[in-house]
């Protein structure tokens, strides 16, 4: 039997409006760095992709950790926003960090090769015909890649959706402060709260099934041009 | 114009300096002789390490000055073989990309959008997503789209090579209505002699990335070392003549050379004044010693041996008979008739060998 509380609800809100948050603050940076790797040559390119996709392989609680080292009140860049008064461990902004980082890079393959199949003939006449480098980026690469764009963003809102491990040890597991989907199922199934974790858990395949297959879709129509 | 350029290609450095009269210079060769290297560094498309590009004066990369001009400032248009329409946008959209393009350069001669639709009649394919064009279509639209890019020099990367025969037929005349009517000068590259012939007035060949000849193309093209290069099935005589009558019962249609000589080809139905193209390849002109008679064939011109280049067991004979005619004889012919420079001889030229742009 599923409990469509008003607290699974809220939970399901917050891992949403988070997760969604999330992938629009990577978004631009994401294919930055996916236009970059797609198009550019530099020295020591393939550390940078390594350092990027770390996340995927890694432990996630090892990257939460990292990110604990990094963010916490005691490094100088924790200590710095804190006298800013930003704080970003225990609590939503901590979730914000842990899901961006994660997601990051699913984003940037995903992009990288949308932008890897735009046929670079197409960007190099409309350099003859006058256009600049930036108007080229916006109306001829964007517009050309931008199926495999969507699909990336789906792709990282799913994960950031699913991300566990990074989150708890950065944002830690507060009821109606940090809790996300997987976090609160999590909690119910430790409290033996069965019927709630069960509805959590129908939520989120429900939400990753429709997320994967538009994103498949999309990848699928998108390679025809 | 002026076209200095000194490319590195894979194997040889491409030097050429061509100086051509807002008309249409091609570049003639096999493929995978670097043609298509020496357009991309043209337009600034390509990195080169060392050499110069030049165009009227103006430096578009020199390694030794340190100047690379970036594809946008070069004012080069280029047509690629595959068209390159962006298949995101209407033909509209296409056609006026560059079309804004605001360098605030004097080349721009101010070239009107009607002007280029009426020229190549895509008029009608305005609103058509690119995705639905024939390959014809693609290229008129293609060639629309870098003219009205006002460009100071126009180069065309075999843009009939995708196009079966007939519809290359086709395409022809409009790349010969864009050279006499925009005066833009244009490189075009190509391994089809008949292209040559017909358009071009100016040819470089190369192969390999090395210079083999250059010139008039009709002179050019007859010398022993591009003979060797040129493909057996593509030597070929192009004329320009002018339609004297038509006779649909018998078949045939009348034309004038320039030099005034008259000529029967299969029939035509075109009105009287119209100026065309003919061909016939020079495999299929005989030559004789006597006038023949009792013969099929409808045209016999007499005329005298200017030139005979021989080569490897073949020769190429130019014979004056009002027009210059190229014919490709066997050494043993040429033995056999006692060819020589001055001996007269007879043309003999099927009316249905003959045929029509």
């Amino acid at each position: 039997m599923l409990i469509f509380s008003i607290e699974t609800w809220r939970i399901t809100l917050f891992s949403i409006s988070v997760g969604l948050a999330a992938t629009l603050l990577i978004l631009p940076f994401g294919i930055a760095l996916a236009w970059l790797f797609a198009r550019k040559e530099w020295p020591l390119k393939s550390v940078l992709e390594t350092i990027v996709l770390l996340p995927l392989v890694m432990p996630p609680v090892s990257t939460g950790l990292i990110l604990l080292k990094i963010f916490g009140r005691r490094s100088p860049l924790g200590q710095w926003l804190y006298e800013r008064g930003i704080e970003i461990v225990f609590n939503w902004k901590g979730v914000l960090i842990a899901m961006s980082v994660m997601s990051f890079p699913l984003l940037v393959r995903s992009v990288r090769t949308s932008f890897a199949e735009v046929n670079l003939r197409l960007e190099q006449i409309a350099a003859t015909l006058g256009a600049s480098p930036l108007r080229i980026f916006f109306v001829i690469t964007i517009p050309l890649a931008y199926k495999g764009i969507v699909a990336g963003a789906l792709l990282a809102f799913s994960r950031a959706l699913g991300e566990f491990g990074a989150t708890i040890l950065l944002a830690g597991n507060i009821p109606g402060e940090t809790q996300t989907l997987s976090l609160a199922i999590y909690n119910f199934v430790q409290l033996g709260k069965d019927p709630e974790a069960y509805t959590l858990l129908a939520i989120t395949v429900a939400l990753a099934f429709v997320f994967v297959w538009c994103s498949e879709w999309l990848v699928r129509t998108g390679r025809k041009t | 114009m002026l076209l200095r350029c000194r490319i590195p290609l894979a194997h040889f450095e491409l030097d050429i300096e061509v100086s051509f009269d807002a008309r249409l210079a091609s570049i003639f060769g096999p493929s995978g002789s670097g043609k298509t290297t020496l357009l991309d560094a043209i337009a600034g498309l390509r990195n080169i390490t060392t050499g110069e590009i030049e165009i009227d004066g103006r430096t578009l990369f020199s390694s030794a000055r340190g100047i690379n001009r970036p594809p946008q400032e070069r004012g080069v248009g280029y047509v690629p073989q595959e068209g390159a329409l962006f298949p995101h946008l209407s033909v509209r959209k296409n056609i006026l990309f560059g079309a804004g393009r605001s360098t605030g350069t004097s080349y721009a001669r101010d070239i009107g959008v009607e002007h280029v639709l009426s020229v190549l009649e895509i008029g009608g394919l305005l609103d058509r997503p690119v995705t639905k064009l024939s390959g014809g279509e693609t290229q008129r639209v293609a060639l629309a789209r870098a003219i009205l890019s006002q460009p100071r020099l126009l180069l065309l990367d075999e843009p009939l090579a995708s196009l079966d025969l007939g519809l290359r037929e086709r395409i022809l005349p409009y790349l010969a209505r864009v050279r006499d009517e925009f005066k833009i000068p244009m490189i075009y590259v190509t391994h089809n002699l008949t292209e040559v012939l017909t358009l071009a007035d100016w040819v470089l060949m190369i192969k390999q990335g090395q210079l083999i000849t250059q010139g008039i193309p009709r002179e050019a093209l007859r010398s022993s070392h591009a003979i060797l290069e040129i493909p057996e099935e593509q030597f070929e005589n192009v004329f320009t003549v002018s339609l004297v009558d038509s006779d649909a019962e018998a078949g045939r249609s009348k034309v004038r050379l320039q030099s005034g000589e008259e000529l029967f080809i299969p029939y035509l139905s075109r009105p009287g004044s119209d100026t065309i193209q003919i061909r016939i390849s020079a495999d299929d002109i005989l030559v004789a010693i006597k006038r023949p008679e009792g013969i099929s064939a409808g045209n016999v011109l007499p005329g005298t041996v200017r030139r005979i280049d021989a080569i490897n067991g073949q020769a190429m004979v130019t014979v004056a008979a009002g027009d210059e005619f190229y014919a490709r004889l066997t050494a043993s012919a040429v033995k056999r008739l006692g060819l020589q420079e001055e001996t007269p001889v007879f043309l003999i030229m099927k009316t249905r060998s003959f045929r029509s742009l």
